[in-house]
């Protein structure tokens, strides 16, 4: 029997491997990938607690909510990414530092 | 007939103006002329004081004995309510010495040109001869004590400068700055004198004070001693009283002493004038001869009704031992030009003397006659010494051409100049004929009238100035003796020495034919044994009794002059046998005449080493203590600002160090953060959020 306790490790689990991927890649698509793992943590999470909503599946539909609005974020995303290659001809995030002062 | 006086006097005064202002302007001239040498210098020089000459013989016929007093002035400047004045008094004192002064300095220009000719320095030489003679007339004509006092230092100053003429011998120098130095004490003197008597009457005017309706002889002759005006005398105010305590008057007499004594070198300031013959030997017989030193004696003359019996006798006493000392002293002196200085200072003596005992008249005409025959004795050393540096340039010798003891024998190479000593020598002395004899014997009379009825110690004065008469006689002939007559002492050494000399030239003849037919009786008085027929005498005004002179009139001058006869015969023996030393040169009463009384010495031991060490002393306290005290002060200052530096840099500055170290390092970890590395925000992001949780959890 798979417990509550497992889905909410994966999911922690997944959330830290996201956070580790964005604070150290060098690639802004790998960045990126690392926000894709984190979002997946959090839906998992409302997936898994919507066992206590078994009329309404309201985790359910927020999290399929949470997909689509992630695919929009992605395209958006990495057509930023693209445009920031056009202007830097990098797309490492470490090396564009035009923010600091 | 007023206008008329009026106009005569403008025209006397304006001559007076040139004949003062003609020599200034001759200085000025000179100054500007170009070169070191050139002859333009002296005519320029000459021709102003012939000018000048002429002038004041006008002035001088126009208003000696008319009883006329010539007086002008112009306001000059006000001082508080005083005006001063700017003018000139013209009576018998001041034309006569006018034209003496006059008199004198045109010969010795004359002279000068001639005597001067091979010197480099000769258009200085006239510039400050004219610039002498323009202060010295000045003198004698001013009408106020401000500017009398202005020529007296300009008569300094330019004696200063001609002393000193040949400023490369180390000797004149020396001799400039001694004449300078005693004449400044001198000057303190007269300073004083003229500030107690402005104090007192508020006037410096020379007629107020001491003229004929004066306040001074008012004061004096209703009560002498007591300064008290009466109400009467045509200057002073009614209601108006000048009191002046006698100590006052006593202090203002000793700084006129003091003055005449260093101008006409008397006791206890003579000792600057034989020095002062370093300057050339035609400067010493116009200005240390003739009338600079004379200016002592004018100035008790201009000032004489100011002082009462106990000063008079100072006078007196102070003159009579001048004259004798100098006398002694002129004994055993071997330089020429030194015996003629002392016999210059004994002679003032005897002016000094007899204003003391009250033979004004006779002192001021003892004074032309002496400039006369004085000047005259001077142009003669001047040719001698001439003449010997000529002998000694010519062969090449080293000998002293002022030493008396390397003559002789001149009289044959040179009779005009030894006639011209004989002349003036016998005046000094006082023989019958001269002009000496009338002014001495007038001297000599009156000391023996005025000691009279007042005590065997008054009685030392006439019978002093008697010896210094004989004393004169003595040294006079050892002097013509000595130089003129013999054969050359310089033969007995140099066998083979040649000479060339002789009188000199028209410049050499001229000046002493004319002084010495000055010398002689009958420019003075037809009566050559009467002074009181002479017309210089009864043109000063007359003071004294007149009782008993009969007696005086025959006696004195009778054996004076026998006695005096018996010592130039003596003196004539003596030195005409050409020893060297025919004396002991180791008695005490010659090594005292030899060293001219110590005075020197005496001078040097107790005021001169005395005020130098007084000069250090002071000097030491100045660096030891003031400038040590105002040095602790600046140390301690420095002390100070270093330490308040040492504050300001570790303390306030360290301080102001801290805040700024502490903000620039919160300041340099705070921008770690703002790298612009947008995964950095978010690690940072996440340890803050780490940290707060951790945090919360442990509280």
């Amino acid at each position: 029997m798979i417990s509550l306790t497992d889905f909410l490790v994966v999911s922690a689990v997944l959330f830290c491997v996201g956070l580790y991927m964005i604070v150290s890649k060098q690639n802004a698509i790998q960045v990126l990938i690392g926000i894709e793992l984190m979002l997946n943590g959090a839906i998992l999470n409302m997936v898994a607690f919507s066992k206590y909503d078994r009329i309404n599946n309201g985790g359910q539909m927020f999290a399929l909510f949470a997909i689509v609005l992630a695919a929009a974020t992605t395209a958006v995303a990495l057509a930023i990414i693209l445009n920031v290659y056009k202007q830097y001809k990098t797309i490492d995030p470490g090396s564009i530092n035009k923010l600091g002062d | 007939m007023n206008n008329f006086l009026q106009a005569i006097d403008t025209l006397t005064i304006k001559f007076t103006l040139a004949a003062v202002l003609l020599p200034l302007l001759a200085f000025l001239i000179n100054l500007v002329i170009p070169g070191k040498h050139n002859k333009i210098t002296g005519w320029v020089s000459t021709l102003a004081i012939l000018f000048s000459c002429v002038l004041s013989a006008t002035i001088f016929s126009k208003v000696w004995n008319t009883g006329h007093l010539v007086h002008q002035q112009f306001a000059w400047f006000t001082v508080g309510e005083t005006q001063a004045y700017v003018g000139v008094l013209l009576n018998n004192l001041s034309v006569l010495m006018l034209l003496l002064v006059n008199l004198i300095a045109l010969p010795v220009h004359i002279y000068s040109m001639a005597y001067m000719k091979d010197d480099a320095g000769y258009n200085r030489y006239f510039s400050f001869l004219s610039f002498f003679c323009f202060s010295m007339l000045a003198l004698v004509v001013v009408d106020n004590l401000v500017l009398f006092y202005i020529a007296w230092e300009l008569v300094g100053f330019s004696s200063y400068l001609l002393i000193g003429f040949w400023f490369s011998r180390h000797k004149a120098v020396q001799a400039n700055k001694k004449a300078f130095i005693m004449n400044r004490i001198g000057d303190i003197g007269l300073l004083t004198a003229i500030l107690i008597i402005y104090a007192t009457f508020h006037t410096f005017d020379i007629n107020i004070l001491f003229g004929d309706h004066s306040i001074i002889k008012a004061i004096t002759v209703y009560n002498r001693g007591e300064w008290y005006s009466p109400l009467t005398g045509s200057f002073t105010i009614p209601g108006v009283s000048y009191h002046l305590d006698d100590i006052w008057q006593f202090v203002a007499f000793i700084g006129i002493f003091l003055a005449v004594a260093a101008k006409s070198a008397q006791f206890p300031l003579h000792t600057w004038l034989p020095d002062a013959m370093e300057g050339p030997t035609s400067v010493s017989a116009l200005i240390h001869a003739a009338t600079m030193v004379a200016a002592g004696v004018f100035l008790l003359g201009r000032v004489y009704p100011m002082f009462n019996g106990i000063e008079l006798n100072i006078l007196a006493i102070v003159g009579c031992f001048t004259a004798f000392m100098a006398a002694t002293v002129a004994l055993t002196q071997n330089d020429l030009k030194r015996i003629l200085a002392y016999s210059t200072i004994s002679q003032l003596g005897y002016m000094v003397m007899a204003m003391g005992i009250g033979a004004y008249s006779s002192s001021l005409f003892h004074l032309v006659t002496h400039a006369f025959f004085k000047c005259l004795l001077f142009l003669v050393a001047g040719i001698v010494i001439h003449q010997m540096a000529h002998i000694r340039d010519d062969n090449k010798l080293d000998i002293d051409p002022q030493n008396i003891q390397n003559m002789g024998g001149l009289r044959k190479k040179m009779p005009l100049t030894f006639i011209a000593a004989l002349i003036g020598g016998l005046a000094l002395i006082g023989l019958p004929f001269t002009s000496g004899y009338l002014s001495k014997d007038g001297i000599l009379i009156q000391a023996f009238q005025w000691s009279q009825g007042k005590g065997w110690l008054f009685m030392l004065i006439p019978a002093f100035a008697i010896l210094t008469t004989w004393l004169t006689a003595f040294y006079v002939i050892r002097l013509i003796t000595k130089v003129f007559f013999g054969d050359l002492k310089l033969r007995e050494r140099f066998p083979n020495i040649k000479l060339h000399i002789g009188d000199g030239g028209w410049r050499y003849a001229v000046p002493l034919l004319f002084l010495a037919a000055g010398s002689l009786f009958p420019v003075f008085s037809f009566n050559p044994f009467s002074y009181e027929h002479s017309w210089l005498y009864h043109g000063m005004f007359q003071t004294g009794a007149t009782a008993g002179e009969g007696l005086f009139h025959v006696i004195v001058p009778v054996g004076v002059n026998i006695f005096s006869v018996l010592v130039i015969y003596a003196a004539y023996r003596i030195y005409a046998k050409q020893k060297t030393n025919p004396f002991s040169q180791t008695s005490m009463l010659y090594r005292l005449s030899a060293n001219e009384w110590y005075f020197d010495e005496i001078y040097k031991k107790y005021i001169v080493v005395p005020v130098l060490a007084m000069g250090r002393a002071t000097f030491r306290l100045d660096r030891r203590v003031i400038d040590g005290f105002i040095h602790s002060v600046a140390y301690a200052g420095m002390a100070l600002a270093k330490a308040a530096m040492w504050t300001d840099r570790y303390i306030i500055d360290g301080f102001l160090n801290l805040i700024v170290a502490v903000v620039q390092s919160i300041g340099n970890f705070a921008r770690r953060f703002q790298g612009g590395k947008v995964q950095y925000y978010i690690y940072s992001m996440l340890v803050v959020i780490l940290v707060i949780f951790i945090l919360t959890t442990l509280i």
